[in-house]
């Protein structure tokens, strides 16, 4: 048996100690607004489905941000150019049953969401890679503007809709059980977000341009001695950030109603859910984006609902000042970068 | 060497200007034809509210075209005079609205003004008309944009077309009291429009005995509900109010159908557009919430005295966008630009300015009774700057994809 | 020659007081009847010049804060937000709460509220800034980020005392005695004045003891400590002037607005001051003005010359062009259009003098 140490134990004790706190003053709120047990079951259930949504996204942050050192503020505008591109796909007069119709329309969009994240990082970032942090983030702003002002060109400012997957139209099943509700495609975004996370794992350590990004995002100028192209890698992960947003963006479609300017909350939850996982870390971003669907759900619910967005935002400094390396703990801290 | 040169590149330059100038001396005019009158037109054509700022401006677009395709207004000079609506986009932010109404009301010197989508926008806007002493006509529907929160008054320049969030309430509460409620929640989105709502039905609701035991906001990006649902859950009330616009409107309403498909919904005049049925789907069936009538011609009754008014405004907007569809946001745009050239037939050719924009307010105030428009029968007063009561809405209820008339005698 | 360089900044001060003095008497006494617009061809006008001067106060106080001291702010209009408000609510207190009846009304005390507000900002900022400083490049950043964007949550919050999301109205104008500071071509002289002693006193700044700690601790910061800079506290510095100079800004605003509601204060907002601020220069007290006017000139330009071109409207055309302006400056001039420019004159100067084709 290890020997704990000391002070291992006492932060073992904080951390029971927190979460009773924290369990207690949950409940405590909950029980002035009546809130009884399947209400928490659907707020976690709820918030696991909208955090599927905001992991993919910091998945994309992630990526980009562990490859090339950028946070890229057109995060969000992937999942808005994802969403809306296969609505128009899938509206076009295809002679195909609408299954089908709905299959090219994700491969479609997924795509041309890439081919736009690789557009981007070779006309936009891959000119100023030099450049200090600020100039590097007011050209993703940049791009932002440019993407969100063509959406607008493109599909007005009217709201979409993309049919549930399970029905095809609108409406989706739900199933019911003891009160809690669960629609269909909360299923297909679990679905969804696991897919990815294997098809993820295969490609990074399996294959030999996985292997390339990872080396890249360890040690840039190591990768490039031992022969990775670093402007590759660069390409690759604004591509791969590009197809996790348009990804997220499509599964969501049916459960939103996307809209040309749905990118930028969007945008900020998935980074501060990235932000929860430390930044560099795929699996914590995976967990913080989870983390913060069920947060601020929860709190959301025995709170006033209105603050919610503000629970995500003090979440976020709050990590940022006590635990800058995210709370799993594997990122690199702030003050030392 | 240097010097030299550039005292001559400045002499040309002087020649230039001075030849210029004198090009732009028109020539004196034998009789100085009649004046074109100028309107300033200000909505969010692009930004947060553009779904509805968009239909306004091409409201006045055409209004602008069909004018002038009959010659213009005639003055009390029995003159017809040309008019010119200068339209500017704000896009929903405070700042560029009273950069807008400022340049419409000293740089482009328009008569009278009409701004903007926002209900936020538009108080932001109400020092510069109120100081400029131009009357502004707003497009948008809460009550601080024409009425002093303090004291309670009408600001004197203030005019607003649209419904009022407090009819929508009275239809509410009244039919949510006519099918024995007597417990509600009220979900609104987090800015003016919902908060406005919120006001509102609550004052409504509890002057019919209506008790209020939830009222809980989202952001208007939001796309989850499951906070607000347990808490209408465990609250126990029997009927959710929603004061929201769509898409989020829609996001909402589905929510409250998938956690509670039995509960009976009200919307606010909010959702009179068709993006809330076709984003909603099918559970806005059985929703119910006024409308202007607009949007529900075939529900209005023959001798409706707007129906004239309403069936044209359809027929002519449809024609000159080449199909879009009605709006009611477009309605009040309509209503206000109408009003505005109505009031332009009391402009004196020659006054000044000042008098000009006096005279097209009193004749807003006084002069505008039982005018019938899109949004309703307008009759303004010295107390009532939006002049429109609760019959301005038709009560409505969605079946089959459609919002069809509730009148009072079916609930 | 030399001496010229040594005198440039007076010189600019000069010079960027006299042009608007001139300016500003022209919209004043209207010679002829011609207005300032008038020799802008009616692009820019008195309300455009009044919200350039407000927003180059702010912006002066983010180039001392990311230029020189070398910190990201993305929450900047936050401060501004809590200038704003601080003069919208103790100005309006009379009227709409019927506290200090009697001293809330007299002519100096909207000017006390400044100060107020100045000082809050400056308090608020350095307690936030004390924690968010350990942090480092993007993460400090966020940090700001997640702030302004709670300020602005909660301006919308707590109608009370803010006036929720509608915000505050009946905000009165500047006196000095009896004398009005109103109509706006007069204001204009305020702003103005206030944004040139903001400007003056940002070089001073720069040019003093504390200017060359920023400075040291840009470049190296592990140099800087070793050579006696208390680090934390030259950063700390940079943050509270910044939101000491935001604060007046948002005071002037609130005055100039007569209403002051969550809508500004964005994250959109932020995100846009730093745009002003990176186009202008980041390291150039100058280029403030210059990136301010840029930002606010070319959208307008450019959506009233494409809407003209392409007869369309609200359509979004000259937001893609801003866009990719953004970019191209970003790319080709990333010193912003001031420095950056005035380097690509030079360079052209010189290899013209030495008879290069």
């Amino acid at each position: 048996m290890p020997r704990i140490p000391r002070s291992k134990l006492a932060r073992i004790a904080a951390i029971i100690v927190l979460t009773v706190a924290i369990t207690a003053l949950v409940i405590g709120l909950g029980s002035r607004k009546n809130l009884q047990p399947k209400h928490y079951v659907q707020l976690i259930l709820d918030g696991f489905r909208g955090g599927s949504i905001y992991a993919l996204m910091a998945l994309g942050y992630v990526t980009v941000y562990t490859v090339t050192g950028i946070i890229n503020f057109a995060q969000g505008e992937f999942v808005m150019l994802g969403a809306l591109i296969s609505i128009s796909v899938y509206n076009m007069p295809l002679p195909l049953p609408p299954a089908a119709r709905l299959v090219v329309a994700v491969g479609s969009s997924i795509l041309l969401t890439t081919l736009i994240g690789i557009i981007v990082e070779r006309v936009a970032i891959y000119p100023a890679r030099l450049s200090p942090t600020v100039t590097l983030i007011i050209i993703t702003i940049g791009v932002t503007i440019t993407l969100r002002a063509s959406a607008l060109l493109i599909w007005g400012a009217d709201p979409y809709v993309l049919p549930a997957f399970s029905t095809l139209v609108l409406e989706d099943h739900i199933f019911r059980f003891g009160g809690v509700t669960l629609q269909a495609q909360s299923l297909w975004i679990w679905g969804t977000l696991a897919v990815v996370l294997v098809l993820l794992y295969v490609f990074l350590e399996h294959t030999i341009t996985g292997k390339a990004l990872r080396a890249c995002a360890v040690n840039r100028r190591a990768a490039q001695l031992v022969g990775i192209n670093p402007s590759r890698m660069s390409m690759l992960s604004f591509g791969l950030a590009a197809a996790l947003g348009a990804i997220g963006g499509i599964v969501m479609g049916p459960v939103t109603r996307p809209i040309y300017d749905m990118g930028l909350m969007l945008g900020l939850r998935g980074f501060v859910a990235a932000i929860l996982g430390g930044l560099v870390s795929a699996p914590g971003a995976v967990v913080g984006g989870l983390l913060l669907g069920v947060v601020e759900n929860i709190a959301a619910g025995v709170t006033n609902p209105t603050y919610k967005s503000v629970v995500a935002f003090v979440i976020m400094i709050g990590i940022l000042l006590l635990r800058p390396q995210g709370i799993i703990g594997r990122g690199e801290t702030g003050g030392e970068q | 060497m240097k010097t030299n040169r550039m005292s001559l590149v400045l002499a040309l330059l002087m020649v230039a200007g001075m030849v210029l100038a004198g090009c732009a001396q028109a020539p004196p005019a034998t009789e100085a034809p009649p004046a074109t009158y100028k309107i300033g037109f200000n909505s969010s054509a692009t930004g947060t509210y553009a779904t509805l700022g968009l239909p306004e401006a091409k409201t006045a677009e055409m209004i602008q075209e069909q004018i002038n395709a009959a010659g213009g207004v005639v003055g009390p000079d029995g003159k017809k005079h040309e008019v010119e609506i200068i339209i500017y986009d704000d896009e929903n932010e405070a700042d560029k609205t009273v950069s807008n109404v400022t340049r419409l009301i000293l740089e482009d010197e328009v008569i009278v003004v009409v701004s903007t989508t926002g209900s936020g926008t538009s108080i932001a806007e109400i020092p510069v008309c109120q100081e400029n002493q131009t009357a502004c006509i707003s497009m948008a529907s809460a009550k601080p944009v024409t009425s002093d929160s303090e004291s309670g008054t009408e600001h004197k320049w203030m005019f607003k077309t649209p419904q009022t969030n407090g009819h929508a309430g009275a239809w509410q509460a009244a039919y949510l009291s006519a099918i024995g409620i007597s417990k509600v929640c009220i979900l609104h989105t987090d800015d003016g429009y919902g908060t406005d709502c919120l006001a509102n039905f609550k004052a409504q609701a509890e002057a019919a005995g209506l008790e209020v035991v939830y009222e809980a906001g989202y952001a208007k990006t939001d796309t989850e509900f499951s906070a607000q649902m347990a808490g209408v859950e465990a609250s126990g009330c029997e009927a959710v109010e929603i004061g929201s616009t769509p898409p989020v409107a829609s996001l909402a309403a589905i929510a409250v159908r998938t956690a509670m498909p039995d509960m009976p919904i009200t919307l606010g005049h909010g959702v009179c557009n068709q993006p809330f049925i076709d984003t909603a789907g099918a559970a806005a069936e059985g929703t119910v919430f006024p409308c202007g009538k607009v949007t529900v011609i075939d529900e209005v009754a023959d001798d409706d005295p707007q129906k004239p008014v309403l069936e044209q405004y359809i027929a002519d907007y449809t024609e000159f966008t080449d199909g879009e569809s009605i709006s009611t946001f477009g309605g009040h745009a309509w209503d206000a630009v109408m009003m505005a050239v109505e009031a332009l037939s009391a402009v004196e050719d020659g006054a000044s300015l000042e008098e000009q924009r006096a005279a097209v307010r009193d004749y807003l105030e006084t002069k505008i009774v039982e005018w019938p428009g899109i949004s309703g029968l307008f009759t303004f007063s010295a107390s009532d700057h939006n002049g429109l009561g609760k019959d301005s809405l038709l009560f409505v209820k969605v079946v089959d994809g459609k919002g069809v008339a509730f009148p009072e005698s079916e609930w | 020659m030399k001496n010229v360089r040594a005198h440039a900044n007076t010189i600019g001060v000069i010079t960027l007081s006299v042009v608007i003095l001139v300016l500003g008497a022209i919209d004043l006494f209207r010679p002829g009847g011609l207005r300032f617009s008038d020799l802008t061809g009616r692009v820019v006008t008195t309300d455009t010049m009044i919200r350039i001067g407000i927003l180059t106060i702010v912006v002066v106080g983010l180039n001392l804060l990311m230029g020189y001291a070398g910190q990201i702010s993305l929450g900047q209009a936050g401060f501004y937000a809590l200038g704003a408000y601080a003069s919208a609510i103790l100005t309006t207190l009379s009227t709409r709460h019927g506290i200090l009846v009697g001293v809330a009304d007299q002519w100096w005390w909207p000017w006390l509220a400044i100060v107020i507000g100045m000082g809050f900002t400056g308090g608020f900022a350095y307690l936030v800034g004390r924690p968010i400083f350990r942090l480092k490049g993007n993460y400090l950043a966020m940090a700001t980020l997640g702030m302004g964007i709670i300020i602005y949550i909660l301006a919308g919050q707590f109608p009370e005392i803010t006036g929720g999301y509608d915000g505050l109205t009946g905000i009165p104008r500047l006196h000095i005695g009896t004398f009005k500071l109103w109509p706006m071509q007069r204001y204009y002289f305020l702003v103005w004045g206030a944004a040139i002693a903001v400007i003056v006193l940002a070089l001073n700044i720069v040019n003093s003891r504390t200017g060359r700690a920023w400075r040291a601790v840009h470049s190296s910061e592990i140099a800087a400590g070793a050579s006696g800079v208390d680090i934390e506290r030259s950063k700390l510095r940079a943050l509270v002037i910044s939101a000491v100079f935001a604060s007046l800004a948002g005071s002037l605003y609130a005055h100039f607005q007569s209403a002051v509601s969550p809508n500004p204060f964005s994250f959109r907002a932020s995100v846009q001051l730093v745009v002003m601020a990176a186009v202008g220069g980041l390291a150039s007290i100058w280029g403030a003005p210059f990136g301010v006017a840029f930002v606010f000139v070319v959208r307008d330009l450019l959506r009233s010359r494409l809407e003209d071109v392409l007869h369309v409207r609200g359509s979004g055309y000259e937001l893609i062009v801003y866009g990719v302006i953004l970019v191209l400056i970003m790319i080709f001039l990333p010193e912003g259009l001031t420095a950056g420019g005035a380097k690509l004159l030079r360079k052209r100067w010189r290899s013209a003098a030495a008879g290069d084709p």
